[in-house]
């Protein structure tokens, strides 16, 4: 669904608890070419009638031709724009390498515009959250949904109730938070916990994994507790490898996520050299060439769509969660 | 000391310890921050001096504001807009696509793209087609067709609408593929009565897959407009807010209160107005549609 | 004077106030000195003392970092006792109050004059009278750039380590290619409108381009109407009267529209802040601009201009009380820095800052330095002392310039003939913020309503200085 915000993605976007939940393991998209009684809106008599058949293929042209003019066109003409020279983009931003190409670019952005540092700390960003939220969805979806102790409706009341909550709600004392850490009395500015941690805290994760947990079949868990499995091993051994499939999910759009982040590293990491790439990108755009910031956009969004593209079943399969996760 | 024992025994300490980071998550970085919002919207904070008790000051502040009114109006327009662009193109393209029978996979992947590529980066980049010179990319382009140049974000009139085309195109994809999904369990045997009755194309869309898609048209209608309304990086980014302020948001004040001017209870206070907007606004969305199908 | 005599001055002060600091410590500082007041009590000159400084060039610009560095390892070995942590900090409005309640800003960290007056009023900067007075040029701040670290009893909260006046930036080669004698920069704002129509004619750039966004829209448009001899405040101290509404500001505004709207010569673009207007004009697509006279460096060091195409000369001045704009920066220290940090921080500015300006050894050691890394000598600057004491800084350093000086003669052999107005005291930021809206709807809005713009910006800025 449209959402331009990216309030940090723990944060909890009021989310309606009917928002789309599809069971686990996802249903398949079913194949329409073999299966004669499957159809749409046009009936199977329909698709042979010559008329019929001759604007769904126009129209079926036209939608892939509009698709990858909208939304490959800019991302092909920023990957051209990166190998030109700034006077050709500015100059004949749409002309077919009006005076050659410039590979310079790409290294340029990669060393000396330190593209390469501004990576690393987006991926080290991405993986610290990665873990965090993994853990919090796991255990707190384990104990909600399989050890279930006498409290665990509060709990997940309490949980629940944050997705109601509009994240900017929480983004200034949160922020306030994470500069004095109540108990602990540590400021968490300028480190990578304070955008770890506060990952965690999110709402849709753990009941997307309660959920899943929810419809393991229970009679496993009692035949493990039988042999003598605590609840640590149950959960390591039983729960966990059954669970893949939506742990999967969860893991891919903690990354996404985190990648594409910039509202709250851009408060709570004002120092440069820490500064993931989404945050670092407008600054660096004043301080280098323009070629050379073209390069850097692309060098950025590369790694996203090769992930994209690797597991583009699983997103595909998986958006209406995966959109919802992103609060 | 029996009981305590047992429970221990019985796993309940375990249990415990398992809950343990969720507890700490979001006693840290969600049960806490909205109780303390609440609070700080009475306080004047300013991390020099230690907060103080202000009443409603803060909302007095807030609301007197002379860029109010016109963050309140700016968001809703994006929020209006982004409707109109972004809610009836998904749902076509997505009627559409599961017509066809080849280059869906294709035809998917494509739409999302837009939707992995970092916001930023996105934002970014289409601030340099908008450029307002004739030789901006846009300008260029539609100067083939013998349009423009058009100011774009130069423009106060203009700006907004270019915000949300941009934001369209970075979101719609998603929209695309939910539509996507749901369509497949439209159930199909509802056509074929639907034609025995003589319905042409048209109305087996309206009567037939529209209704059954009833329930994730209206979820992801409030949906987008709780997220639009929080709408901050395509107008920080892209506008600082401008032209003459045509696209200062609700989220660009409370940002400009906390970070810019370091008022952070007038920040909070905002806040929460908001959210108690958001809050009654899907209250009453959701009483009225539950009694559209009800009746 | 010579470095030796500064070195020892600032030895005696250190001693001093290592000592000094079993005294405890000021109410200016917050409750966390307590903890530090405790710290320093067994404090003397031999203790080590750690701080860490800011403005560490980032690797991007290497030639100046690696200059940084080897100043820190000098006042290392200087001073043996004092560790210093260089830190990429650069002030950022925005940030500054969270890093300082963080704990993450570093002691010592620069910030614009702008920010002098509500830094003090704030306490977010500490006292550091005693220290600043005991450093052997302390008597000769120019006291009126010196009024910029001063609060009302003329307390000193930082010093004052570079001064600069706005000027006008032109590009040579699209001057030439307009048919325009580079060596004959416009001297009248007439002039400028006539010059900035020819380039947009002849070549498609934008004649003259003016910043607009985050609070630089007003900054602008306040150095326009002081051009112009206006004011946007008056008065001084609680008795500050808002005239935003002013003929200057009016007349300023109208000539923008003219050029935007009639001429045309303001180009189509014109979101523009101090990054995104630097960028544009190294790229050539502005003929000339307003900005503060040390942008030459960032333009090298950031934005690759070509030096050939670069000229500066002062803003024409109009009307009885004209001047030009003045800004600089400002070094301040930490406000809960304990005693014998906030002795070593004065220690680092009087070496890393002060000494290139009043030391001929460091300054051409420091010359040199920049010289063999890249990095820009000599551009203009306004005087922190006195015009003498420039002229004879300049002199020492003169082997060193390798910024096209000779196309910033017009600047640098008239900006000491115009009279230098501070900016506007109160709340100068949100001012600033409103005026961007001012800016931005005269340039976007061809029907724009100049004094009902005015006017409401006035009544606005009137409420928010009133409720100070």
């Amino acid at each position: 669904m449209s959402n331009p915000v990216h309030v940090p993605e723990r944060s909890t976007t009021s989310r309606p608890a009917e928002a789309p939940l599809p069971a686990p393991p996802a249903a398949k998209p079913r194949s329409r070419r073999s299966d004669p009684a499957d159809r749409g809106i046009l009936s199977v008599f329909d698709r042979r009638r010559g008329r019929v058949r001759w604007i769904v293929r126009i129209a079926q042209t036209a939608v892939l031709f509009m698709l990858v003019v909208a939304s490959l066109g800019p991302m092909l003409w920023l990957a051209k724009a990166a190998i030109s020279t700034t006077q050709d983009t500015l100059r004949s931003p749409m002309a077919f390498w009006p005076s050659g190409l410039d590979w310079e670019n790409l290294s340029t952005a990669w060393n000396q515009a330190e593209i390469s540092r501004y990576f690393a700390n987006t991926v080290w960003l991405a993986m610290g959250s990665w873990v965090v939220q993994l853990l919090v969805a796991t255990t707190g979806g384990y104990v909600l949904s399989v050890l279930r102790p006498r409290y665990s409706p509060v709990v997940t009341g309490a949980v629940l109730a944050t997705l109601f909550v509009p994240g900017v709600v929480v983004l200034v004392p949160l922020f306030l938070t994470v500069l004095d850490l109540p108990v602990f009395g540590v400021s968490l500015l300028n480190t990578y916990w304070a955008i770890w941690l506060p990952a965690g805290a999110n709402a849709f994760n753990v009941l997307l994994v309660k959920r899943f947990m929810d419809n393991l079949p229970r009679d496993v868990f009692e035949a493990a507790r039988v042999d003598g499995a605590g609840p640590f091993r149950l959960l390591w051994m039983v729960v966990l490898p059954m669970s893949r499939p939506i742990l999967g999910v969860v893991s891919i759009f903690a990354v996404l996520n985190a990648w594409k982040d910039f509202l709250w590293p851009l408060i709570v990491l004002p120092e440069p050299t820490l500064q993931p790439l989404s945050v670092r990108l407008p600054t660096i755009r004043d301080t280098v060439e323009l070629d050379v910031f073209l390069a850097a956009l692309l060098i950025s969004t590369l790694l996203p769509i090769a992930i994209f593209l690797v597991f583009q079943r699983l997103f595909l399969r998986n958006v209406s969660l995966g959109s919802a996760v992103k609060g | 000391m029996n009981a305590t024992v047992r429970w221990v025994r019985g796993g309940g300490l375990s249990t415990l310890v398992l809950l343990i980071p969720l507890l700490l998550a979001f006693g840290y970085f969600a049960w806490f921050p909205i109780g303390r919002a609440v609070v700080m919207s009475f306080q004047e904070t300013n991390l020099v001096d230690a907060p103080a008790w202000i009443g409603l000051d803060n909302f007095t502040k807030v609301l007197s504001d002379p860029l109010f009114w016109t963050s309140i109006r700016n968001t809703v327009y994006f929020t209006v807009l982004a409707l109109i662009f972004g809610y009836p193109v998904p749902l076509a393209l997505a009627v559409l696509m599961r017509e066809f029978r080849r280059f869906t996979g294709l035809m998917s992947v494509l739409a999302y793209l837009p939707v992995v590529v970092p916001p930023v980066v996105a934002v970014l980049l289409w601030r340099f087609f908008y450029d307002a010179s004739s030789t901006g990319v846009f300008n260029t382009v539609l100067g083939w067709f013998g349009l423009g140049p058009f100011p774009w974000i130069q423009d106060a009139s203009m700006a907004m609408p270019s915000l949300v085309l941009q934001a369209t195109w970075a979101n719609a994809g998603a929209t695309v593929i939910i539509y996507l999904a749901a369509l497949t369990s439209v159930r199909t045997e509802l056509y074929d009565a639907a034609e025995v009755d003589g319905a042409g194309v048209w109305r087996k869309v309206w009567h037939v897959t529209l209704p059954q898609l009833r329930n994730i048209l209206l979820i992801t209608l409030i949906l987008q407009v709780i997220a639009t309304f929080q709408v901050f990086t395509e107008p920080f980014l892209m506008t600082g807010g401008g032209p003459n302020n045509a696209t200062t948001t609700i989220l660009l004040q409370i940002y400009n209160y906390a970070f810019r001017f370091g008022d952070y209870g007038a920040a909070t206070a905002l806040s929460l107005l908001l959210a108690l907007f958001l809050a009654v606004m899907s209250a009453l969305y959701f009483r009225a549609t539950r009694s559209w199908s009800t009746s | 004077m010579t470095s030796t005599r500064i070195r020892m001055g600032v030895a005696a002060l250190v001693v001093t106030l290592g000592l000094a600091a079993c005294g405890g410590d000021d109410s200016a500082d917050d409750t966390k000195t307590d903890d530090d007041a405790g710290a320093t009590d067994e404090s003397n000159v031999d203790d080590e003392v750690t701080i860490s400084v800011s403005n560490l060039p980032p690797a991007t610009e290497e030639g100046d970092r690696q200059a940084f560095l080897a100043r820190v390892d000098e006042f290392e070995t200087a001073y043996p006792h004092i560790t210093i942590e260089p830190s990429e900090y650069e002030w950022d409005v925005t940030t500054f109050a969270a890093q300082l309640a963080g704990g993450t800003l570093p002691t010592t960290f620069q910030f614009p004059f702008t920010d002098g007056g509500s830094l003090i009023a704030r306490g977010q900067v500490a006292d550091i009278t005693d220290e600043v007075r005991q450093l052997p040029y302390a008597d000769d701040v120019n006291p009126s750039v010196l009024e910029v670290a001063q609060d009302d009893t003329g307390s000193i909260f930082g010093v004052p380590i570079a001064a600069y006046g706005i000027g006008l930036h032109y590009n040579r080669e699209l001057f030439a290619e307009a048919g325009l004698d580079p060596d004959q920069p416009p001297t009248t704002w007439d002039e400028v409108r006539e010059y900035a129509r020819t380039i947009a004619e002849e070549t498609g750039q934008a004649g003259y381009a003016q910043m607009t966004q985050n609070n630089t829209g007003g900054w602008m448009l306040t150095t326009l109407t002081y051009s112009l001899g206006g004011r946007m405040q008056e008065g001084a101290g609680d008795d500050v009267t808002v005239t935003v509404d002013n003929p200057a500001t009016a007349r300023g505004l109208e000539m923008l529209k003219t050029m935007r709207w009639d001429d045309q010569s303001m180009g189509d673009n014109i979101l523009f802040d101090w990054g995104t207007i630097n960028q544009a004009f190294a790229a050539g697509q502005i003929g000339m601009y307003m900005g503060g006279s040390d942008v030459y460096n960032s333009l090298v060091t950031e934005n690759n201009i070509d030096p050939d195409s670069y000229g500066l000369t002062v803003l024409p001045l109009n009307g009885a009380d004209a001047g030009v704009l003045g800004g600089g920066t400002i070094v301040g220290v930490r406000p809960d820095a304990s005693a014998a940090e906030r002795a070593a921080a004065v220690a680092w500015i009087d070496f890393y800052y002060m000494a290139k300006l009043t030391d001929e050894d460091a300054a051409v050691a420091d010359a040199q330095t920049l010289a063999d890394s890249g990095a820009p000598v000599g551009t203009p600057a306004l005087p922190v002392f006195d015009a003498d004491q420039l002229a004879r800084s300049d002199a020492w350093v003169a082997d060193y310039v390798n910024v096209p000086l000779e196309q910033m003669r017009f600047f640098k052999d008239n900006i000491l003939d115009q009279p230098l107005v501070p900016e506007p005291p109160v709340r100068g930021q949100e001012l600033y913020a409103e005026l961007d809206a001012v800016v931005q709807a005269v340039l976007t809005d061809k029907n724009a309503d100049i004094a009902q713009l005015l006017a409401n910006a006035d009544a606005n800025v009137t409420a928010l200085v009133e409720s100070n």
